[in-house]
């Protein structure tokens, strides 16, 4: 174990001293914080029109008058509560984005620096050496996360209507803040250690990483147009997927790191 | 009661083949405490592979390694590396890292009781504790091997292997290299360095191997010299050499070449140096300095290199 701490502490310092590397993670947390301010706060001012005027709404505001965390809300409070849950799932896309960023050059980026031979030469094994690489990509993707979601859940606390914030605190949300965001970050992060111990450009391990946003796209839209409702129980669902799919990365990670074609093929 | 050498390294038949190009074969030594041993040979013939294989970072597609009796193989590696330091080819640092916090990762993945006493004399015995706090990327290549080194040596392993330690140093950093792996000498370390400087290797090795895919010669530098080359001498005379070869040749003088007032004759049993001496002032010449022609190792290198390359 002291031998991951050392590999997590080296990943931690290292990336202290290039910041760069979370630009797009930071652009991707903004355009999520951005996005549904806009929509349920913004558009309304620009237009003139309250979100409670359209008929678009209308079920989201029964639906979320119903609750009991919300049932004192305005219809206008309602319909921000809905937006503001919906769009957490968009949140999950910020640590994604970072964990793709740093584990993309986690594996490639030792091999283009030539570090990695003399770690391999430590006793350290295979399983210690990913496990440090991917705790330290995930617990700076975790942080920036879970910072987004205090900036989120501050700003429809001062912005949006009294009351609303509330809703960020069900369990429901949650589970796909600190669960779903989590796990998703994590699958996303060894789908990338595991293309990076095989791949010679890190953008090859970015692109293959990418393709865990495209479920989380997926869930995001099915939401918004009504055909899917992120219950709880959905959610726990989901993680118990994700899980399942988290194990099986590992086990695929340890196969693919191979040392010898590591050192050997790669130029 | 027999005196037994205990082998602290030793490669037997290895052999390492990367699809159907060997690049290692059929290479066997034995390493003693407190022994350094040259591997030299040409780009591309196997040095860095036969090192890679003793650290145990490839496997041997055939024969075995031992470290201290015990095989090395994928189970016992990760245990055995705590005896072994490598010094890669590229020193590999942590460019946005500081020296200490390089040093300092490396004592925690070796699982060192006392890391940070560790780091401090590596930083000491290298004369590095002014630059502890300096990114690696601020170093000078010189500076960088030195902290390489350092690392390769924080767990005082029994076995270092060097891959070209002093490929691309100034002088003075390549005889501080060279100071060190004499000390390591001392402290009855194993050495094995890959090199390309032979003049190194003829300094620092008990013993050199020339590898080319396989070992073609294995021995100290002394005896692949006498092995190779007979012994000559270098005379200058006072006038032309080419008048006494005739009479020097007729009292048995072999192979005798002239070059104005210079003559080399090799010498044998039958004409020795004193005799050969003799044999000249007796036939009226004046002398003004006899040598002793000692082949270089670089001779050593390029006729066992050359023999090589016409038999293949």
């Amino acid at each position: 174990m002291s031998r991951v701490t050392a590999l997590v502490a080296k990943e931690l310092a290292d990336l202290r001293r290039n910041p760069g590397v979370f630009v797009p993670a930071a652009i991707t947390g903004f355009a999520s914080l951005l996005v549904p301010f806009f929509v349920g706060l913004i558009v309304p001012v620009i237009t003139g029109e309250r979100l409670s005027d359209s008929s678009d709404f209308q079920v989201a505001a029964e639906m979320y008058r119903l609750e009991p965390a919300t049932v004192r809300l305005s219809p206008e409070g309602a319909i921000q509560a809905w937006i503001f849950q919906q769009f957490l799932v968009m949140l999950i896309l910020t640590p994604v984005a970072a964990a793709m960023s740093v584990a993309a050059f986690s594996v490639i980026g030792e091999k283009q620096a030539r570090t990695l031979e003399p770690l391999l030469v430590t006793p350290i094994t295979t399983v210690e050496l990913l496990t440090g690489k991917v705790l330290g990509a995930a617990i700076p993707a975790l942080a920036l996360g879970f910072g987004v979601f205090a900036v989120y859940a501050i700003g429809v606390a001062v912005f949006a209507e009294a009351g609303v914030w509330r809703v960020l605190f069900l369990p429901r949300s949650l589970a796909v803040t600190f669960l779903l965001g989590p796990l998703a970050s994590l699958a996303s992060l060894q789908l990338a250690v595991c293309v990076s111990s095989r791949a010679n450009d890190p953008r090859s391990a970015q692109q293959i990483g990418v393709l865990i946003l495209l479920p989380i796209a997926g869930i995001l839209a099915a939401q918004l147009l009504g055909s899917l409702q992120l219950t709880l129980g959905i959610s726990v669902l989901i993680a118990v997927g994700l899980t399942m799919v988290n194990l099986a990365l590992i086990v695929l990670g340890v196969r693919v790191f191979d040392r010898e074609s590591i050192l050997t093929r790669w130029r | 009661m027999p005196f037994v050498v205990a082998h602290v390294l030793s490669a037997h038949h290895l052999t390492r083949r990367f699809g159907d190009r060997v690049a290692v074969e059929d290479v066997s030594f034995d390493l003693v405490a407190g022994e350094i041993f040259a591997l030299l040979g040409p780009n591309g013939s196997g040095k860095t592979t036969t090192l890679r294989m003793l650290a145990g970072l490839i496997a041997p597609s055939a024969g075995s390694i031992s470290v201290q009796g015990e095989r090395l193989t994928q189970e016992s590696a990760p245990r055995l590396r705590r005896d072994i330091g490598f010094l890669t080819e590229a020193p590999g640092l942590w460019d946005r890292l500081t020296v200490r916090q390089n040093l300092m990762v490396f004592a925690r993945l070796h699982g060192l009781a006392q890391p940070h006493r560790a780091v401090d004399e590596a930083l000491e015995l290298f004369e590095m504790e002014s630059r502890a706090g300096d990114r690696a990327a601020h170093l000078s290549k010189g500076l960088k091997q030195r902290v390489a080194l350092a690392r390769a040596l924080l767990h005082d392993p029994r076995i270092v292997l060097l891959d070209e330690p002093t490929a691309g140093l100034d002088p003075g950093s390549a005889h501080d290299v060279r100071e060190l792996i004499l000390r390591l000498r001392d402290r009855q370390r194993v050495v094995l360095l890959s090199t390309h400087n032979l003049d190194e290797a003829q300094r620092v090795a008990n013993h050199v191997a020339i590898l080319r895919t396989r070992l073609i010669a294995v021995d100290t530098p002394a005896a692949l010299k006498a092995r190779l080359f007979e012994p000559r001498v270098r005379i200058v005379l006072t006038e032309p050499s080419q008048r006494f070869a005739t009479a020097i040749q007729a009292a048995g003088a072999e192979d005798v070449q002239c070059d104005g007032v210079e003559m080399s004759v090799r010498v044998n049993g039958r004409l020795d140096t004193p005799a050969l001496v003799r044999h000249l002032v007796q036939a009226g010449a004046g002398i003004e300095s006899v040598v002793r022609v000692e082949p270089s190792l670089e001779d050593v290198y390029l006729k066992l290199v050359h023999e090589r390359r016409g038999s293949s």
